[in-house]
């Protein structure tokens, strides 16, 4: 392996212990209660994992979190593509998602508790709101751009306008569909994190904000961790799934970049 | 009947009785009206009327903006016409259907599908049982000289292969006429020559109808039985002229043919002598 591809492979490595080693030593320098140091948080994960009413809470936050996603794809990747491909329903639904946008959705949780309470489907429905946006978005943005020719091909085939939507517009637009979901899967940990803060009933969270209560600024950190790992990895398997759907659209070969 | 500025063709098959027996498409009196971003109507057709024999290759030539593209496209059924209408063998087009395959210049290929799975869609959308699907469209991967390529990606294809691959794709579903709307113009000058080759000798196989729209009077020549000369704003049918060139073709021999040579000097000739800017070849 040549030495600017290890240093490749090694980068992220570095990257990780370089922002430990300095959390470490600004929190040795500042002496302060509130700020404990990377050892000591990092001590404090094991028990947080360790701890059954612990994992019962994270499960759920990750149950939340999967039906407010999954069902937000299921209903925003068809609007989103209609809304492309028909004027008429993206006339419609144009101006409700423009007032809906730049609402953050958290704002919104203090009326939908008041309706539903503070239970599972007030967070679920947070976390669905919070998802939508982004996959309309882009489903809507790649429908649009299906090539007109590739829908007349299709039609001189015999392809139904239906048969067409879902056979033709649905895959030429999913490269833009996966990117819409992607932002969608880490706006699904944020809302689901933040409806936990709001609504304090159960969830990781709930974890975090009650240790912060009780001045435990170890595990406050830990879940810190906790939930930015969590991150990372739902991030990491989703690229896997989505560079393996869309493996005809990737470039070919790497081009070098300016600066590599 | 309408009003054809056609001569007969050498090429048409012995016909018993006169002229409807042969004529596979009849364009009636169409015009194209469309409305620009100013609210001023732009006349992109007017008062077009032609017959298309069967098994003819006939070529629409004219400048970009004459509409020929657009006529091409109503005889596919992909655009209606404000008025006037358009049939294929006797009965009204109101839309897109299979016994018209289209090939674009934009190639407007599946990404998501290999070489494969491009030409067996047509088939199989038409119920062809898979493995009957997929040998008919090995066999012309292996036709358009792609043979090896089954399992590729378009996107790992040049300009000349996907254009072959678009070409396979249409006739696999056995359209009676085939709509070439300007196919190699997006190709560099080798390619196209060696495309132009390759389709006329497919094509003088089994000699399908072929709609032909080009802005090159070369391949219009070099290809058709029949060219359509059209002007531009608003686009009407200037001269149609039967190319009496024998076939099987040879670039080559036809080159150094002084009747080919003839007929692309004179075709010429009549672009620049209109008002309007020749044809840009």
């Amino acid at each position: 392996m040549s030495p600017a591809a290890l240093l490749r492979r090694v980068a992220p490595v570095l990257a990780c212990i370089g922002l430990l080693a300095v959390w470490q030593v600004a929190s040795l320098a500042l002496k302060n209660d509130s700020f404990p140091t990377a050892t000591e948080a990092i001590r404090a994960i094991p028990d947080i994992l360790g701890d059954k009413e612990s994992l019962i809470n994270i499960l759920a936050s990750l149950r939340r979190m999967a039906l407010g996603f999954g069902v937000a794809v299921l209903v925003s990747i068809p609007l989103g593509l209609l809304m492309g491909r028909s004027r008429s329903v993206a006339a419609f639904f144009n101006p409700l998602l423009m007032v809906i946008y730049p609402v953050p959705k958290a704002a919104l949780m203090p009326i939908i508790m008041l309706w539903l309470g503070v239970g599972d489907v007030t967070k679920t429905l947070v976390i669905f709101l919070g998802v939508s946006l982004p996959v309309i978005y882009h489903s809507f943005e790649g429908a649009k751009a299906v090539e007109e020719k590739m829908l007349w091909s299709g039609a001189a085939m015999g392809l139904s306008p239906a048969q067409r939507l879902v056979r033709i517009v649905l895959p030429a637009a999913l490269p833009e569909i996966l990117t819409g979901c992607r932002t969608g899967l880490v706006l699904a940990l944020i809302t689901m994190i933040t409806s936990e803060m709001i609504a304090r009933q159960s969830g990781a969270g709930n974890i975090l904000f009650n240790a912060l209560d009780m001045g435990q600024y170890d595990t406050v950190f830990a879940m810190i961790i906790i939930v930015g790992a969590m991150g990372i990895c739902l991030d990491a398997i989703f690229e896997r799934v989505r560079a393996r759907l869309v493996r005809w659209s990737e470039p070919q070969f790497d081009m070098p970049l300016s600066f590599s | 009947m309408t009003v054809v500025p056609a001569r007969s063709s050498q090429w048409v098959r012995p016909v018993t009785s006169q002229e409807p027996a042969s004529a596979i498409i009849e364009i009636d009196h169409v015009s194209q009206i469309f409305q620009t971003s100013a609210r001023k109507d732009h006349v992109a057709l007017s008062d077009i009327s032609l017959t298309i024999e069967e098994g003819a290759f006939v070529s629409i030539l004219g400048p970009s903006g004459c509409g020929k593209s657009t006529l091409l496209y109503i005889v596919g059924g992909f655009v209606s016409p404000t008025s006037g209408s358009a049939k294929i063998k006797g009965h009204a087009i109101t839309g897109p259907g299979p016994d018209r395959g289209p090939v674009f210049q934009e190639f407007a290929l599946f990404p998501w599908k290999t070489v494969l799975g491009n030409v067996m869609y047509g088939p199989r959308q038409q119920g062809v049982r898979a493995a009957e699907a997929e040998a008919q469209s090995r066999a012309l991967i292996e036709m358009v000289g792609l043979k090896g390529y089954e399992n590729f990606y378009p996107k790992e294809l040049s300009g000349g292969m996907k254009q072959r691959v678009a070409l396979a794709r249409t006739l696999a579903y056995h359209p009676e006429v085939l709509l070439m709307d300007e196919p190699f113009g997006a190709l560099d000058a080798h390619t196209r020559t060696r495309l132009q080759n390759d389709l006329l000798s497919i094509w003088e196989r089994d000699r399908k109808t072929v709609l032909f729209v080009t802005h090159s009077v070369d391949e219009a020549v070099f290809l058709s039985d029949k060219v359509v000369m059209m002007s531009k704003s608003p686009g009407r049918i200037r001269e149609v002229i039967d190319i009496d060139l024998p076939r099987p073709r040879r670039r080559n021999e036809l080159l150094l043919d002084p009747r080919y040579q003839k007929y692309v000097v004179d075709i010429e000739r009549m672009f620049d002598e209109s008002d309007e800017a020749g044809p840009a070849s």
